[in-house]
């Protein structure tokens, strides 16, 4: 492990250079969106606050730890594979896709919720943009789960190893910026007012 | 930046605690009434929240200078947009 | 020419040149008949000359890519096209069956051609690009079957690449994405939005990720570049692609009944689809510069250059001024989007198209590139298109701002017909420079029938004599 002091703040990003790219225009296509989502704000603010009340916080609050606890399963994955545990990796990246199903669970259950409250893409613009940008995420989970599971199949199959895991690392970039964007996105829509 | 060995806990596993603590103050902070401050402490937490994931999590920080910059500069934009657009409002 | 069923492409790419020859000088008539609405009328009015034009664009194209479709799967799955028989029946069905609905245009009043054609039984006729009577529209499903059948079949018995894998799984999509055009409802609202799967569809969609497909392939061959960076940029090209024009589609909802939620969503989409012709641009200069080979076949190389920059002028610098809701709400449907439309077609489509014909062609014919001489021919008349065009462009614009100031924007908005009058110049300038494109498609066709091919020994001389 002391390897790592060597070699500090020299690497290059982790996994596949091509995630990136896909990851940086993820993160711009989201902060465009956190962008209009506040601006819009700006010329509705009573609209936006007393809609703002019709989210259930609880929720929003679950499905942060579900997807913080379930990144942090994944950076420990990453540490497995790293030592040549690639068993390990496999049940860390088990975990994470299961909090990972948690959370679309705890998603949908509220989104039923929503519905029935009368929310919609139609009633006023923070219900748009609340339903936009978290049913995009969704999606973005969904895919992050489906890299993570292709990933998670190799590592139990001993397809890893200490010296060659390229994907493991790319797969979980992805899945880290997935949740970096819902803890923008919670304190945005959720909390902030 | 301390070798693992050197610490009782991985630092992504302290960074993880961080990030629950940190996630249920935002939470509390927000959950009360408003205030400029308040909600701006609320935004600055979650700009550290994101710089830990970006630097535990995604692992940067053992990367080179120029893709930090990129990702603090991303936080910074983001987060800078939207104090601006509240500021106005 | 690596593979003997390449040779199927040939008739393809030479209908798509004649088809486009008809295509323009449709376009003059019908730029002509803005400035006297009385040229050739009764027997070619202006809506069956801009159906003709717009109608035969498509056909070219599509025509142009079958052919690059038979001439890159086989040689990227490195295997015989399934059946160049099939394919080479199915060209001559593409073939009559478009030559004959031209006709029928032309010499069938358009109501009797929808009585005779059964469009009562199931109307799909009267839309733009739309026009065609129902038969021709099963025949292009047909025709498309077919083509998806052979490619298909090749590509399972062969190797699989990200280029052919994108080029065959968008051509399926070309072939899906048509079929909205048999969904015609009463609803106007519901209409418009079947009407956008196909267009936006295919332009902002589809055919952007068979642009990748084919300029990859063009430039692996010409560059030499590792087969594995180029399909990096490809899948980034293509997910930038998805990721913004899947909603994007939303920036043809604003206005036309849709749910009011599409203005947002629409607009911060689409405002995102010039990024990956940005992102072509990029590639196509990057791998230019990695080149491992001085490839003899400059004309091509230049095409290959020329479509990012003219598909980002057109469907990204163009297409970004009018894509916002805000702006949209003065533009929509003035002659800012016929001038986005010229170029984004030409720039993308057109230009692609032309890039694979001048890269596959000369070995077509048995050569790896033609004769210096022919291929200065080629490119002057790349360069005197590729000018005309933009002239178009810019008179179309200056015609839409025009529009925008005196009838959309005005306090006091003054009658179409008017407005029309004033912009008379601009049309005078954009049929000027439709002549002149018209001389460069000429000049470009030209270089066809200069013979040779490219002489190394004297190419070398002269390049040390100077």
């Amino acid at each position: 492990m002391n390897a790592e002091a060597s070699v500090i703040r020299t690497q290059p990003l982790p996994g596949d250079f091509a995630i990136w790219i896909f990851i940086f225009a993820e993160l711009t296509v989201f902060g465009v969106l956190f962008a209009a989502y506040a601006f819009a704000r700006s010329a509705h603010v009573d609209l936006f606050n007393a809609a703002q009340l019709g989210l259930n916080r609880v929720y929003g609050l679950a499905n942060t730890l579900l997807l913080v606890t379930s990144s942090y399963f994944v950076a420990r994955a990453t540490l497995s594979i790293k030592a040549g545990r690639s068993t390990a990796c496999g049940h860390w990246l088990a975990g994470a896709l299961g909090l990972g199903a948690c959370f679309l669970a705890v998603k949908l259950a509220e989104f039923h919720q929503d519905f029935a409250q009368g929310i919609s893409l139609s009633a006023n613009l923070f219900d748009m943009f609340y339903l936009s940008l978290t049913f995009f995420h969704f999606m973005h989970v969904v895919m992050g789960m489906v890299i993570l599971a292709v990933v998670a199949r190799k590592a139990y199959a001993g397809r890893y190893s200490a010296a060659d895991h390229t994907g493991v690392e790319t797969g979980a970039s992805y899945w880290h910026m997935v949740d970096l964007v819902w803890i923008i996105l919670f304190a945005l829509v959720y909390v902030i007012h | 930046m301390k070798s693992p060995a050197a610490l009782p806990f991985k630092p992504c596993t302290v960074s993880w605690a961080a990030l629950l603590v940190l996630t249920t103050i935002s939470f509390e902070l927000g959950s009360d009434a408003s205030g400029r401050m308040l909600m701006a402490a609320v935004l600055a937490l979650t700009l550290i929240k994101g710089q830990l994931v970006v630097s535990h999590f995604m692992g940067l920080h053992r990367v080179r200078l120029e893709w930090r910059i990129a990702m603090a500069a991303y936080l910074a934009a983001v987060g800078g947009v939207i104090a601006l657009a509240y500021s106005i409002s | 020419m690596k593979y003997q069923s390449q040779a199927v492409a040939k008739p393809y790419f030479i209908a798509a040149l004649a088809l486009f020859v008809g295509q323009i000088v449709f376009g003059l008539i019908a730029g002509l008949q803005y400035l006297d609405g009385t040229f050739l009328f009764p027997e070619l009015p202006f809506d069956v000359a801009h159906m003709s034009h717009t109608n035969l664009l498509i056909v070219w194209l599509l025509m142009a890519f079958m052919g690059a479709a038979y001439f890159i799967v086989p040689e990227e799955a490195q295997t015989e096209l399934y059946s160049p028989k099939l394919a080479l029946v199915t060209f001559w069905v593409f073939l009559t069956a478009g030559a004959l609905t031209i006709a029928a245009y032309l010499f069938v009043p358009y109501a009797h051609l929808a009585a005779i054609t059964g469009n009562a039984a199931l109307p799909t006729m009267g839309r733009g690009y739309l026009e065609q009577p129902l038969p021709t529209k099963i025949g292009i499903v047909l025709v498309a079957l077919s083509l998806l059948f052979n490619v298909t079949m090749t590509l399972i018995k062969g190797r699989k690449t990200s280029i052919n894998l994108i080029l065959v799984g968008s051509l399926w999509g070309l072939a899906l994405l048509f079929l909205p055009a048999f969904y015609f409802p009463q609803d106007t609202v519901k209409a418009s939005f079947g009407w956008w799967w196909i267009v936006h569809g295919w332009v902002e969609g589809d055919w952007e990720l068979i642009l990748g497909a084919l300029l990859g392939f063009i430039l692996i061959k010409m560059t030499g570049v590792d087969r594995e960076i180029v399909e990096k940029w490809l899948y980034i090209i293509v997910a930038m692609t998805l990721v913004s024009g899947l909603i994007g589609i939303g920036h043809h909802y604003y206005y036309t009944g849709a749910p009011s939620y599409w203005i947002w969503l629409g607009s911060i989409f689409s405002a995102l689809e010039p990024l990956p012709f940005i992102l072509l641009i990029a590639f196509s200069f990057k791998m230019l510069l990695a080149r491992r080979r001085e490839h003899p076949n400059k004309a091509a190389m230049l095409w290959a250059l020329g479509t990012p920059i003219m598909a980002f002028l057109g469907a990204g610098l163009w297409g970004f001024m009018i894509t916002l809701a805000p702006a949209q709400y003065y533009m929509h449907g003035t002659n800012f989007t016929a001038a986005h439309g010229h170029l984004a077609f030409f720039g993308a489509y057109a230009m692609v198209s032309l890039a694979i014909i001048s890269y596959a062609m000369p070995l077509l014919r048995g050569r790896i590139a033609n004769s210096a001489a022919a291929q200065r021919w080629e490119i002057a008349g790349f360069w005197i298109m590729v000018l005309s065009m933009l002239g178009i462009a810019l008179a179309l614009t200056g015609a839409g701002i025009v529009t925008v100031v005196l009838q959309r924007a005005a306090d006091d908005p003054m009658p179409f017909m008017q407005v029309q009058d004033k912009e008379r110049v601009f049309f005078w300038l954009r049929e000027l420079a439709g002549v002149g494109f018209f001389v460069g498609l000429l000049v470009y066709l030209r270089s066809f029938f200069v013979s040779g091919e490219y002489e190394y020994a004297g190419e070398m001389k002269r390049a040390l004599a100077t």
